[in-house]
Formats: C-alpha cells, sequence, structure tokens
C-alpha cells in the first residue's frame, strides 16, 4: 500500500491548542525556528495566560468538532502576571472533575507546562497527543449531541 | 417554633431594627412562598413547617426586595451557607441584615409535580415522610452564621455524619451511582436528562448565588452558548452553570428542585463541592471572611495531570 | 352501547403505528418518578393510568421548544440557503389532558392570521390527539372556571375513558379519531365517567372587566403580588398556550442555521431594547402582561381565553405563584 493512499484511510484527528503567550507560545515558535517537526494535527490558539483560559473555551472546542484539547502555559512561579497559571491549575483541578461528571472524555484534554525554552517537549507531547488521539479515534460521542 | 419566630419578627419591626422580614407564609393557592412583612402588625402571616422549602436568600440580591429596605430574613441550615458565601462575595453587606435561623430536620418531598394529589392537606405539617433527598445528608439541621436562632437546638438532629455514612444516602449516593458507571454510560446518562431541558433557566433564577446583572448565556453578540435547547446547547449550558458555581455552591439543591424537567443538575454542582473538599479542603459557605475558592491559588495544589 | 378497547389492544395499536412509521407521543415516566411526554420507541413505557400531569404540555409537539427554519452556507461570493422541509410524519399524542389539548384550538388563530405558520399548521393537520378524560384533578387544577372540562372535547380526536379495569371507553369526536379506531373497538354496555369538575375560585368575567380598566394597568397590586416572583418563566414553558418564541441565527460566519426558539415574557431580556431602555423593567409588569395577555388581549384580538386552565404555572412555580393565585388575588380586590 502506497503511503499515499494511507494517508487517505488514516484518521487525522483536531486538535485545539490554547496556549499562553509568553510561554508555550515561544516554545512552539522555537521548535519551529529550530525544524523540529510536529503533527499539522494541531491548531494553536494564542492567548495571553492560562488564567485567562475560559473554560467554555475547551467546550466550544469540541463543538466545532475538536478531537482533543490541550492547554498549556508556563510553569508554576514563571508567570509573565505572576499568578495566572495558579489560578488555572485550581480551577482545572475542579473542571476536569465536572468533565468526569458529565462523561465527558478526560483523555481527551492535555494540560502541559512548556516554557519559551523547551521547543523539544513542545515537539515531543504534541506528537505524543496527537498518536494518543489517532488511537482514541474521532470523539464521535461529543459530536452526536452536534448535530 | 412557629409562635417564637412571629414574636421575634414582631419585636424586629417595632423596634425599627429592620423594614422588612423575608420569611415563609401560606399564600393565595394555599402553598408556601415567600412573604415580606414589613408591619409589625402582620407578623402573624409568617409560617414555618416542612414545607418551606424554597430558599428566600435568592431575593437578598433583587432590586424589588432591596427597595423594601433593611431586611431580616428566614432561613435554614442550608440556605444560611448562601448568605455567607453572598457576603464573602461583597454582594450582600453582612451587618446590615438580621438572619434568622430555624432549627430543621428536614423538609418534606414536595409531590405536586409527580403523579397524585398534591396537598391532601396542606395544613398537616406533621411529619410527612419522605423528606428531601438532600436533607438525608444534611449537617447545618441547627444553622451556623446567624443572628438569631429560633427552636430548640436540643431538638435538632446531630450534625454530624461520617463520609461512609453521607455517601450511603441521598444526593451522595445518587452521585456514587453514577460515578460507579463508565464515562460513556455516564455521557449518555445526560444526554438522556438533558434532552429534556426547555432552558427556562429556573435553575439560574432560582440559585441565590447566580446574581450576576447579565448572564453570559443573555449576551448575544457574539453568542457564546447557544439559546437553542438542543442537546449541544444544553450540554454547554449545564457546563457553564455548574461550573461558574464550582468552590461556591452550598447544595440548598434550588436549582434542582425548580427544575419542571426534573434534571438532577445538583449531582454536578455535589460533584465540585466534594472535589473542593477533597482537593482543597474547602467548604463553602462554612465561614465568614473567606476568600472565594477559585479566586485564590496555593502553591502546592495537586498537578498530577498536568505535564 | 358504547366502544371499549383494552390496555392491550391499545398498546397493540400504539406498537403498530410506530412501525409503520408514524411519531408517537405519550407520557412517560422518567427516572425522578415525573411524568413527561415523550416520543416512544414502543409502548412499553407509556402511562395512561392515573393523574399524569406532565411537565411538558402537548404543545411541544406542534410548536417545538427548537425548530430549525432554514440553513445557511456561505459559497465564495454566495449565500446558500435551505429550508427546513415543515414536518411530514403522521403524529399521534396518546394520553393528552383534556386541557391541553383545548390549547390547540385556541393556539390555532395565532398562527394563521396575518402569517401562515406552515411549521405548526402542518403539525396540526398530521396529528392525532387521543386524550384522556380526567379521574381526578388537583388543588391548581381550574379548568372549569376558563370554560373549560375535565372531559373538554375541544382539540381532541378521541377521548378515552378510564374504566378502572383494564380497559378504556373509546369516544371519537372527530374523522381523524373515527379513522384511527376504526375496527378496533369492542362493543360494551360500560361506560365512563370523567371527575366532577374542580370547584370555581374565580369569575372569569369579573376579572376581566378589572383588567380592562385602565386605572388597574398601573395598579401597585402587580408589583406586590409579583415581589416573590424569581422570573424564571417556567410558568411559560410549562403553559400549553404561551407561544412566545424568539428567533436567532447560530451557527459560524460560514454556516449555520435560523431557529424558533422559545421565549418567555417573564425573562427581562424580552424587551429589552438596543438602546438599553426596557419598557418592562419590573417583574411586576413582567407578570401583568402575561395576565392581561392571556385574559384581555388575546381575547380581544381572537375572541377566546389564552389559558385553558390546566394549572401547569402554579404547579411547577417555585415561588408559589401563576395564574390561579393571581386571578384569585385580583377577584379578591
Amino acid at each position: 500500500m502506497s503511503t499515499e493512499n494511507r494517508a487517505d484511510v488514516e484518521f487525522e484527528p483536531k486538535v485545539v491548542a490554547f496556549v499562553c503567550n509568553w510561554c508555550t507560545y515561544l516554545g512552539a515558535d522555537l521548535a519551529g525556528t529550530n525544524r523540529l517537526e510536529y503533527p499539522a494535527n494541531i491548531r494553536i490558539i494564542r492567548l495571553p495566560c492560562t488564567g485567562r483560559i475560559d473554560f467554555n473555551l475547551i467546550i466550544k472546542a469540541f463543538e466545532v468538532g475538536a478531537d482533543a484539547v490541550l492547554i498549556s502555559g508556563c510553569h508554576p512561579g514563571d508567570c509573565h502576571y505572576t499568578a495566572g497559571n495558579f489560578h488555572a491549575r485550581r480551577r482545572w483541578i475542579l473542571f476536569r472533575e465536572l468533565l468526569d461528571t458529565l462523561g465527558i472524555d478526560t483523555k481527551r484534554i492535555h494540560f502541559s507546562w512548556i516554557s519559551a525554552a523547551e521547543g523539544a517537549k513542545f515537539q515531543k507531547f504534541v506528537t505524543e497527543i496527537v498518536e494518543k488521539t489517532k488511537k482514541l479515534g474521532p470523539y464521535s460521542e461529543y459530536k452526536e449531541i452536534l448535530a | 417554633m412557629e409562635q417564637q419566630l412571629r414574636e421575634t419578627a414582631k419585636k424586629l419591626l417595632t423596634e425599627k431594627t429592620v423594614d422588612v422580614v423575608i420569611g415563609y407564609g401560606r399564600v393565595e393557592s394555599g402553598q408556601i412562598g415567600a412573604i415580606f412583612v414589613s408591619n409589625p402588625d402582620e407578623v402573624e402571616r409568617l409560617v414555618w413547617n416542612q414545607e418551606c422549602r424554597q430558599n428566600l436568600v435568592v431575593y437578598l440580591t433583587r432590586k424589588e426586595v432591596q427597595k423594601l429596605g433593611k431586611a431580616a430574613i428566614v432561613v435554614k441550615g442550608c440556605d444560611a451557607k448562601a448568605i455567607v458565601v453572598l457576603a464573602n462575595e461583597s454582594q450582600i453587606k453582612r451587618d446590615e441584615l438580621v438572619v434568622i435561623g430555624m432549627i430543621c430536620n428536614g423538609i418534606i418531598e414536595e409531590s405536586q409535580r409527580t403523579n397524585g394529589n398534591p396537598w391532601a392537606d396542606s395544613n398537616d405539617s406533621s411529619n410527612k415522610l419522605p423528606i428531601y433527598e438532600k436533607c438525608e445528608t444534611c449537617v447545618e439541621h441547627q444553622p451556623k452564621n446567624v443572628d438569631i436562632v429560633i427552636g430548640d437546638p436540643a431538638a435538632a438532629n446531630p450534625d454530624t455524619l461520617s463520609k461512609a455514612e453521607r455517601d450511603q444516602k441521598g444526593k451522595y449516593a445518587k452521585l456514587a451511582k453514577l460515578k460507579a458507571m463508565t464515562q460513556e454510560e455516564r455521557f449518555a446518562y445526560w444526554k438522556k436528562e438533558f434532552s429534556r431541558c426547555v432552558k427556562c433557566y429556573a435553575c439560574r433564577q432560582n440559585c441565590p448565588l447566580c446574581y450576576c446583572n447579565q448572564c453570559v448565556v443573555d449576551k448575544n453578540r457574539p453568542i457564546r452558548i447557544d439559546t437553542s435547547a438542543t442537546l449541544k446547547g444544553n450540554f454547554a449550558w449545564n457546563i457553564l452553570r455548574a461550573f461558574h458555581l464550582a468552590g461556591r455552591c452550598v447544595g440548598c439543591g434550588a436549582c434542582s428542585s425548580a427544575c419542571p424537567a426534573g434534571i438532577d443538575l445538583d449531582l454536578l454542582n455535589l460533584s465540585l463541592s466534594i472535589a473542593a473538599e477533597d482537593n482543597f479542603n474547602f467548604v463553602s459557605g462554612k465561614e465568614l471572611g473567606t476568600a472565594p475558592l477559585i479566586g485564590t491559588f496555593s502553591e502546592n495544589d495537586r498537578e498530577d495531570f498536568i505535564r | 352501547m358504547s366502544q371499549i378497547i383494552t390496555l392491550e389492544q391499545l398498546k397493540s395499536l400504539v406498537d403498530s403505528l410506530i412501525k409503520d412509521g408514524a411519531k408517537v407521543a405519550a407520557p412517560v415516566v422518567a427516572e425522578n418518578g415525573r411524568s413527561f411526554y415523550q416520543y416512544l420507541d414502543d409502548s412499553s413505557s407509556m402511562l395512561l393510568n392515573g393523574f399524569n400531569k406532565s411537565f411538558n404540555s402537548i404543545k411541544e409537539f406542534f410548536f417545538p421548544k427548537h425548530e430549525v427554519l432554514y440553513q445557511f452556507v456561505r459559497q465564495e461570493n454566495d449565500v446558500l440557503l435551505t429550508d427546513a422541509v415543515p414536518f411530514e410524519t403522521s403524529q399521534y399524542i396518546f394520553g393528552a389532558r383534556p386541557c391541553e389539548a383545548a390549547a390547540l384550538p385556541i393556539l390555532d388563530p395565532l398562527f394563521a392570521w396575518d402569517y401562515q405558520d406552515r411549521f405548526y399548521q402542518q403539525r396540526r393537520e398530521k396529528t392525532t390527539v387521543i386524550s384522556m378524560a380526567c379521574l381526578e384533578s388537583d388543588s391548581h387544577c381550574f379548568c372549569s372556571a376558563v370554560g373549560g372540562s375535565p372531559e373538554n372535547p375541544n382539540g381532541s380526536d378521541v377521548m378515552l375513558y378510564d374504566l378502572g379495569d383494564g380497559s378504556f371507553e373509546v369516544r371519537c369526536l372527530t374523522e381523524k379519531g373515527k379513522q384511527l379506531f376504526n375496527g378496533k373497538t369492542n362493543a360494551s354496555d360500560k361506560t365512563g365517567t370523567a371527575c366532577s369538575p374542580p370547584i370555581k375560585t374565580f369569575d372569569i368575567e369579573k376579572i376581566q372587566l378589572w383588567l380592562k380598566d385602565k386605572d388597574h394597568f398601573n395598579d401597585p397590586f402587580w408589583e406586590e403580588a409579583s415581589l416573590r416572583c424569581v422570573g424564571c418563566g417556567i410558568c411559560t414553558f410549562v403553559c400549553p398556550t404561551c407561544h412566545c418564541f424568539d428567533i436567532v441565527d447560530e451557527g459560524s460566519f460560514k454556516k449555520g442555521e435560523r431557529v424558533k426558539n422559545w421565549d418567555s415574557c417573564q425573562s427581562a431580556l424580552f424587551t429589552l431594547h438596543a438602546s438599553g431602555h426596557n419598557p418592562r423593567s419590573t417583574q411586576g409588569q413582567r407578570q401583568r402582561q402575561r395576565i392581561t395577555h392571556k385574559f384581555s388581549i388575546y381575547p380581544d384580538k381572537f375572541g377566546v381565553l389564552l389559558c385553558s386552565g390546566c394549572g401547569n404555572c402554579s404547579r411547577h412555580c417555585s415561588a408559589a405563584l401563576g395564574v390561579k393565585p393571581f386571578l384569585k388575588t385580583i377577584e379578591e380586590r
């Protein structure tokens, strides 16, 4: 089987990444300038800070057809706004609980701290997420309620 | 107890400590509803029995009610916690409010929406079982953080309940059952429940802590949450409602008790409350002066789910 | 001689209708014990005995809570519009309460005066309503006070009377009803009766006069009586005659749909102008609107009360309000 044909049949997930302006976005940028290749399945959305990522955006991403979501920002202590990521972390602990109660697949929601210097970590993590999501298949469960 | 309540209200009104007493009364239909007593001669209208289900705290943030002046409010132990949250969130001035806490051993399950004839005798306030589901796990029989306590504290059921015991009862047991399902089963459960949602937003209107001047669902440029009562819109709305109450909900149950579709909305809030307790040792509405859970953080919050 | 049908026969009728591709709705019980109308997969969950006051009225099957009007797709320099197809399958509603069925003829003129609403009309044409005469009433019922009764034939195609022995007397009221039960019933000498009508607690004509008096428009009564209203609008959503809707576009820039969703006069947003001005800025004004619309404005326009006395509004109100308590208070004035 030629690789061309395989690309036709293989499921290509859509992964939406909400990243902070100061760390992960620059980390992604560094991955690019270092020519570190990562899957094109990821759609990056840059926001000022992880503390500014509204939980509704995660739901919205699934509503527009995402198969997985990544949320990433500065390491604890490195926040450009001092504590945005600490606030975000606390919010996610609770939000994950709510999603779990609702039966929304938390295996499709990923969190990470990736600094501006961690281009390699970005590449590695994104590749991993895409591989995992490919194994999980399309998030058809949520897509069913969109019809 | 009822007499004691009336005397207290009369005293508060005649001495002009307050302008209005927000309490329960027997209204036109013979049901129990909120009444607003400003005249000391009308305190006889106040009632207290096991049908006093509504959480009156919802009125404290209403403009029309605020116009009536300085208020005293009749609350149960569960409702009293909502006052604490409102004060902690600077929505009310606690020292300008007189809180009358009732010793309460549970209110009876209302049956008007189920089959059968409701209120066969609505004047009968004897111990009609079953009690309201959320009352089974109550640890607020004695209201806390209130100014005046009505009733005999010795007659209150004990406010101690071990976790193991708690998880066997009422809403906690329901949630435990839900949590024992697989993720797919849980999703299917909520799909079934939310399919009945008509998006009346009664859950929001009846919640004492949903006090925003404009709710995010009412913003339409751009539309953040679909106004349609489709599964998509209903999921988005119910996630939003539950999470805006994360670390705030006091578990009064006003949302699910108001829901005409009978959806157990408070299970979502309960799971968040349990998570708040387990992760941050935080119980909403427990004490005055605490900062909101989500407005604060600790450097030691767990991050085992973050890479 | 009367015509009767057993529950078993009725169930197999329902199953055969579903098998033929028709949509059949009937009260079912949710996990929490409350009943509500739902489309059935088969007759096993159908609930016909007892006094079911489902939270959603049968209005939902004629005027759904959410209806797509058309879809739009943006293409390069053009927009492609696709009309939604009005309802085309036949539909049967079993176990409707007579008061809910009576709401249908009340609503008919509304959807057919300046604009012919095919979405509603088509559903009406395609639907057969099989009502159950009431065997009991509760403290919220007031059909008798607004011209109805526990066996009000208005809007129903068939009226079933529970005989209490697992069978029902069938009284066909329309051609549609006759067609449905043709040859399916057995002759019997048993006849069913409905319960006695709920006691009239107010005189509707007196109330209409009070409402027509312009001096009462700004009567302080409205604000006083509405003080405990939390403005949730449950009363309008569960009401079989409330019919306000909102038309919104949903979707993205590229594609989406124009939809019709239920709306409620009890919400502050209902009358909010873009300027920020709100002609009905208080809950009292909103309640006044609901009551006057039902008992004064609508009757003036269409000659019929916009209320069938089902009592759903007060039955579901968390603040113990609703039409009946309101009208009772007006009468006492």
